[in-house]
């Protein structure tokens, strides 16, 4: 019974923010009151330097998007993902399919900021309008989450300028730990879901 | 290797679009035009998370939430060392890549503990970040299980990132 009551908690991005901030301005007040305005500034410039350099990094992406969509590639990319989709998605409208196919194919390539864009958009079409994610929007962040990238270049990339020997020799336990957690995560969002609609169904009785 | 992926995927998109028909720079200067209306969009919910981010960090309950999680890291086989890379990981990127490049420092880039960190590193997401931004265009404010499910995949990875480390 406890395990079905578990479900029912609802992580709601309001209060876990007020969390957040209380807890470290409590602290803060009795540890460092002069640090609160200037850390809140400091990050709130920080955060504009990095939307600025996304800024530029979606520029790019965006432009090549349009081409590969303008060229009939990403309906392509999408019928043949389609299946696949389908079935972990559960989501018939082919244009969602299409948005869904890119931000995955992105994620697989290892380029997050060109799968940033396409998230956003498939869950503004995912969106149902009453306040709580459907099975669909859950499942795109926990496969997001789970960053199914075949290639971690980043990563790579900073071995190698640290002196390792074998910078790719990282490539195999990422990939599989990586194939590992995204169908774990398949999986159990599919459990967890098939679980809340027989409460659901019990509930209706 | 890796280098060459992108380039030659670009190339061939172009060579596509010309096999098509399609006036590459009409529509690459049509899909760009999203980019700026997309960043104005999502950056009050981008600072917003890194404002508590950084007032979480700056109060020292990061460091202390360590503290108390470093024996039970222990006890699930993560080297403590890596305590404070698996904890901020699910919220900041560019911290927790400012944190990986000290381990690289710190411990030599072939070591164990560095191994171990690129693994984690690969195979894991900017959680609440993620979450925020996705859901920032939506009138979605309860994610139900989303965010639950995606950190107990993260944790599942770390475990076997730092198993499987030891072995290949």
């Amino acid at each position: 019974m406890s395990f079905s009551a578990s479900f029912s908690i609802n992580i709601n991005m309001n209060i876990f923010w007020l969390l957040m901030m209380l807890s470290s301005m409590l602290v803060l007040l009795i540890v460092n009151p002069s640090e609160v305005l200037s850390e809140m500034i400091g990050a709130s410039t920080e955060a504009l330097e990095l939307c600025l350099e996304l800024c530029a990094v979606y520029v790019v992406w965006l432009g090549f998007i349009e081409l590969i969509d303008a060229s009939g590639l990403s309906n392509k990319l999408a019928k043949l993902l389609r299946p696949l989709i389908k079935k972990i998605f559960k989501v018939d409208n082919e244009e969602i399919q299409k948005i869904i196919a890119l931000n995955v194919s992105a994620n697989m390539l290892g380029v997050g900021n060109a799968a940033t864009p396409m998230g956003i958009k498939a869950m503004q079409a995912l969106d149902d309008k009453s306040g709580k994610a459907n099975f669909a929007m859950i499942m795109l962040v926990v496969i997001n989450a789970t960053s199914i990238q075949l290639l971690p270049t980043t990563v790579i990339g900073l071995r190698a300028s640290a002196g390792s020997a074998n910078p790719a020799d990282i490539i195999l336990p990422t990939l599989i730990v990586t194939i590992t957690t995204t169908i774990l995560g398949i999986i159990l969002v599919h459990s967890i879901e098939k679980i809340r609609l027989k409460i659901k169904g019990r509930k209706k009785k | 290797m890796s280098a060459y992926i992108l380039p030659i995927l670009f190339i061939l998109l172009i060579l596509y679009c010309i096999y098509k028909r399609i006036n590459t720079y009409d529509h690459f200067v049509k899909g760009a035009k999203g980019a700026i209306k997309l960043v104005v969009d999502i950056f009050p919910f981008i600072a917003s998370i890194m404002i508590a981010v950084a007032l979480l960090r700056v109060s020292g309950i990061t460091t202390w939430l360590t503290q108390i999680l470093s024996p039970i890291f222990n006890f699930l086989g993560i080297p403590p060392e890596l305590c404070e890379l698996v904890l901020l990981r699910p919220f900041t990127g560019s911290g927790s890549y400012a944190l990986l490049e000290n381990v690289l420092a710190t411990y030599g880039a072939d070591s164990y503990i560095a191994r171990c960190a690129c693994v984690i590193m690969g195979c894991s997401e900017t959680i609440f970040y993620v979450a925020t931004v996705y859901f920032s265009q939506t009138k979605v404010r309860k994610l139900l299980y989303a965010i639950p499910v995606a950190l107990l995949c993260s944790i599942v990875g770390t475990i076997l990132a730092c198993l499987l480390c030891k072995i290949m």
